[in-house]
Parts: C-alpha cells; sequence; structure tokens
C-alpha cells in the first residue's frame, strides 16, 4: 500500500517535471494553426520551425557565446576554488571565516552587484565581451564551487597529507598531488554544478552584453518575447536549443552530479 | 627533584605531541593559498558594496557615473517610488511561498523515493532536470503551457469548465504562476538534499520502529525527522536565498506584469537602472536596501535554524 503510494506520487512528479519540456518538443514540430488548435500532439509534424529559428536570431553564434562564457567561467570557478577549498577545510579559524565570508558574498541577490560591476567590466573594456562574462560568472560561482568542495577536502584524512610532508613535500605540493586527486569527484561535480549556473545565467548577461557578438543564448530566448502566437514553435525550437545540451550533460553525468552534490551537502 | 621523576612518565606522550605540533606548525597552510579567494570577494563582495554606496550618494548616469554628491536624495527617491516599495514586499512573499512549495514538494518526493526503495537511477534523473533547465527556458516553456489560446492547459481548463482560463491574466494568478514554475524548477534540489539526508537513517531504526507495529506517520515524526530536520531547515535556507536572486523567471513569463503586481525588486532595480529613465543613482540606493533586507531575513532564518538545531 505505501509502496504503490510512493509510486503514485513519483509517477506524478516525473510527469510534472518533464511536462513542459514535452509539450515544447511539440510545439516545435507544428505550424501556426496547429498551435492554435490546442492539444500536445501535432496533427502534421513539420520541422521548418528549426531552421526560421536560427534565422529570426543568431541561435548558433548565441549558443556558441554561451558555451565560451560557461566553459570559461567553469574553469576559472575550479582554479579558485581548489586552493580556497583547501584553505576554508583545513585553515582552522581563519578557514571558518574564509568560507562565512564566501556565503555571506553568495547570498546577495546578484542585482546588487550588476551596475558596479557594469562601470569595472566598461573601465577595462569587457563589456560586450564573451570574456568579460565568463570572468563574472567564473568568479561569482566560487562560493557555490567551494561550498560543495569543502567537504571534499574534510574527508581526505591528514595522515595521508602528513605522510607527504614527511616524504618532503610543501602543502602546496602537497594539496597539488595528494589532495587534488582524491578529491577529483568533488571537482567534477562541483565543475558541473558551475557550468549548469554560467549557461543558465541571464541577469549579467543582458546587463554586460548588449551585441550579438557577446549574446547568450538565454538573451537570446528572451528576444522572441515580441509576436506571442506566431512565434510560438519558433520559441520552443529555441528553448530546446538551450536545453538539449544541459539535459545530455544532465543525464551523463547523473551519478558524479548526484554524488557530489549530495555528498558535499551533507556533514 | 619531582619533576626530574615525573619527566620520563610524561616525556614520550609530550615529545610524540610536539613533534606533531612542530609538523604542524612547520605545515600551517600557506597564507598565499588564499590569495585567489580573497582577489575574488574583493571584486565580488567588498567592491560592488562599496561602489554600490558611492553611487548610492552621487548623481551618476551610465555614461558618467559618480558626478557629485548628493546625499540621500536617491534614498529619497527610492523610497517615494511607487514600485519599489512594493516590489520588496513581493520579494519577500515569493521568496517565502516559493520556498515552503519547493521544500513541501521535494521532502514528499524524497520520502516517496527512499519508500520505492532501490536505487536513484533513472527516475531520480529524470526528477532533477527541471534543476539543470535553464530559467529562461523554463519561464518560456511555462509561458507556453498557460497561454490562453494554443497553450498546452487548454484542454484541462475546459475539462474543469472554466475554458478560456488565463492564470496570467490577473496579478493574484500571474504571481502564484512565478511561485509555482520557480518551485517547479527548484524542488529537485530539496529532493536530492533530503533524499541523500534519508539515507543516513540507519537500517535499524526503520526496523526497530516497524517491529514496534510504528505506522508510517509516526515512523516519519519520530524516527526519520530527528534524522532529517537539520538537512530539511538548511535545505530551506538555500530556497531562500535562491529565490531572493529571481529574476530571469519574471522578466521572461510576465515582465513585471499585468500592472506592478509581479514587479519583484530585482526586476525593480535593473528597470531603474537600464530601462527608461537610467537612474543609476536611485537603482544603487534600492540594491542597499534590498540587501540589507535580504540580511535581514537571511539572518533571522539563520538564528531560526541554528536554535532548532540545538533543540533536536
Amino acid at each position: 500500500m505505501r509502496a504503490a503510494a510512493s509510486r503514485a506520487v513519483l509517477a506524478v512528479a516525473a510527469l510534472l517535471a518533464i511536462a513542459p519540456v514535452v509539450f515544447l518538443v511539440s510545439l516545435s514540430l507544428r505550424g501556426v494553426d496547429d498551435v492554435q488548435n490546442g492539444g500536445w500532439l501535432p496533427e502534421r509534424v513539420r520541422w521548418d520551425n528549426w531552421p526560421a529559428a536560427f534565422q529570426t536570431v543568431p541561435l548558433a553564434q548565441m549558443l556558441a557565446n554561451s558555451w565560451v562564457v560557461a566553459l570559461g567561467a567553469t574553469l576559472l570557478t575550479a582554479l579558485v576554488a581548489v586552493p580556497t577549498a583547501y584553505v576554508t577545510a583545513r585553515a582552522g579559524r581563519s578557514g571558518k571565516r574564509l568560507h562565512s565570508a564566501l556565503l555571506a558574498a553568495y547570498c546577495a541577490p546578484p542585482i546588487v552587484a550588476v551596475l558596479p560591476l557594469y562601470f569595472l567590466l566598461k573601465s577595462v573594456g569587457l563589456t560586450n565581451s564573451v570574456v568579460g562574462l565568463a570572468l563574472v560568472n567564473g568568479l561569482a560561482n566560487v562560493p557555490v564551487a567551494v561550498w560543495l568542495l569543502d567537504g571534499f577536502v574534510r574527508r581526505v584524512p591528514a595522515e595521508v597529507e602528513e605522510a607527504a610532508w614527511v616524504d618532503g613535500l610543501s602543502v602546496a605540493a602537497g594539496l597539488r598531488r595528494v589532495v587534488l586527486p582524491l578529491i577529483v569527484p568533488g571537482l567534477v561535480a562541483a565543475s558541473l554544478v558551475c557550468f549548469f549556473l554560467a549557461y543558465n545565467e541571464f541577469l549579467f548577461a543582458v546587463s554586460f552584453a548588449q551585441s550579438p557578438s557577446a549574446q547568450t543564448l538565454t538573451v537570446g530566448l528572451s528576444l522572441f518575447q515580441g509576436d506571442r502566437t506566431v512565434q510560438f514553435g519558433q520559441q520552443a525550437a529555441a528553448s530546446l536549443v538551450a536545453i538539449v545540451p544541459v539535459y545530455v550533460l544532465a543525464v551523463l553525468a547523473q551519478r558524479a552530479l548526484v554524488g557530489g552534490l549530495s555528498q558535499g551537502a551533507v556533514r | 627533584m619531582t619533576a626530574t621523576l615525573e619527566r620520563p612518565a610524561t616525556g614520550a606522550p609530550a615529545a610524540r605531541a610536539r613533534t606533531r605540533a612542530q609538523r604542524r606548525a612547520g605545515h600551517r597552510v600557506p597564507r598565499w593559498l588564499a590569495i585567489p579567494a580573497v582577489v575574488s570577494l574583493l571584486i565580488t563582495g567588498l567592491y560592488p558594496a562599496a561602489a554600490g554606496l558611492a553611487l548610492a550618494l552621487t548623481d551618476s548616469s551610465l555614461a558618467r557615473p559618480l558626478r557629485g554628491f548628493v546625499g540621500f536624495d536617491n534614498f529619497v527617491a527610492a523610497a517615494e517610488s511607487v514600485a519599489f516599495g512594493g516590489s520588496l514586499v513581493r520579494s519577500a512573499l515569493f521568496a517565502v511561498f516559493a520556498t515552503a512549495l519547493a521544500v513541501v514538494a521535494g521532502t514528499a518526493g524524497a520520502l516517496a523515493l527512499q519508500a520505492r526503495g532501490g536505487r536513484f537511477g533513472l527516475l531520480g534523473a529524470v526528477l532533477l532536470l527541471p534543476m539543470v533547465t535553464p530559467p529562461v527556458s523554463v519561464g518560456v516553456a511555462w509561458k507556453l503551457l498557460l497561454a490562453p489560446v494554443g497553450g498546452g492547459l487548454t484542454g484541462l481548463w475546459d475539462a474543469l469548465g472554466v475554458s478560456g482560463f488565463n492564470p496570467l491574466g490577473s496579478g493574484v494568478g500571474a504571481f502564484a504562476t512565478l511561485v509555482v514554475t520557480h518551485a517547479w524548477q527548484w524542488a529537485p534540489l530539496v529532493l536530492l538534499l533530503v533524499y541523500a539526508a534519508l539515507l543516513g537513517v540507519p537500517a535499524e531504526l526503520w526496523e526497530a520502529a516497524a517491529l514496534d507495529g510504528a505506522g508510517w506517520w509516526r515512523t516519519l515524526r519520530s524516527v526519520v525527522a530527528p534524522v532529517v530536520a537539520p538537512t530539511v531547515l538548511a535545505a530551506a535556507v538555500l530556497q531562500l536565498v535562491i529565490a531572493f536572486k529571481v529574476f530571469d523567471l519574471v522578466a521572461v513569463v510576465t515582465a513585471g506584469g499585468p500592472g506592478v503586481s509581479t514587479i519583484v525588486a530585482s526586476f525593480e532595480v535593473f528597470r531603474t537602472a537600464f530601462r527608461g529613465s537610467f537612474e543609476v543613482g536611485t537603482a544603487a540606493a534600492e540594491t542597499i536596501v534590498l540587501g540589507l533586507l535580504v540580511g535581514v531575513v537571511l539572518g533571522a532564518a539563520g538564528l531560526v535554524t541554528r536554535h532548532t538545531r540545538g533543540d533536536a
């Protein structure tokens, strides 16, 4: 009975989780009249929304921009977060203070930083630039990565490190040669999470990059707002262009993601 | 005399402790390892706070910031802004409702997943998909789903006898839609965190409860809740943080409308700074007020969490 009830709850939950995206798929395969008729199944499947979406906005360029920004940001986040998580986990009280400062910075809504960062990027010529967006996203996601990595560093036994020091390694070398290999699962999970955050980001992208050469996919999607009824199919297709890569990545890396998120968060 | 006599007894462990302490001292975490973090905090934390304050106290435009000290004029302008005060209230309401819904739904899902047994597996992966969906796409999907003509739910409304129902047409409906959509996206994070915590409930406890004839509800309250409560609370605080950041959903689904009914603080600040009037100083003053509000709410939530954990 209980098993039946929980199965029912899970079935409804799974349906709810995929229904909006399934509806997007259906819309993307329908013409204008077909959309107006309503319903979930296309009367006649047609693919012309997909190429049309790529023509309405420079979708291919935006997709490339999104990937460059997300990959660059993730790399930067990882480079900063690994030594930082080592400090927060191993440097006693000052490590704890650093951890608190990072969490406090994460708690502030990003809109608070948008105006100051806009003027900063402008002064160094990095507005309308994927490099600027990658820098901002990369630094903004550091607290999330440290939050996830801190627990992984803590679980590396102190004895393992001490043995490395006895062998003559410095603390920094021990971090690179002994600790880093042991926290790879955490680093993979944290990198995935930060990739998703940077890829999905909208506020910084829309504030700092107005020119098409640097606009990301999320900004491109918001540009479809104008003609509502006419562009349903194209809008759905463009949304799916953004969704498909992250879904593929999330399903492929599901085990790493779940392991990292659940282990990093549960102390 | 006594000292010399006692020394051999304590000498060995003391010496061992000393070498260990020396080893630790010789291998303190070098300070330079914190440099990347400090630089990162300077750029994303300290500088924005200082520059935000400077902008809030001066006359500024996007082209020419910091044109002259104006005292608290910008704060007065923010206070007099018709939309801003309401947007703060809306942000707080949004955060509370979205958090409550996500925590309840996510915890229920985690309990169901745990009761089903077996591995997290494909079902788990499907349940987590909303979390990785770009919020802009989430907004587009739900907007199309709810469209009065050609939307995915028109059939449902017909069946319920409310043909042509348009949740985005009324202020309350639009606000509720945003809350549900946001919770749809973030309940999976609660599910994942609580599910992981549920795995930490020892199997013997479940068995003992079953042997004692405890029902489902009783087991939940006496066995599961004490173990999982800290995680649920932590997940709730995290949800509050995430919900206060909301911007993209509003921008895509309602653009603040109908009227001003879904203008949350992030969206209002953005409008003030980058759309229409470009009132940079006023927007900066608004961000300071927003930052303080979020700080107070999260501080209170943190205190409640600590208090509850201390009691548990």
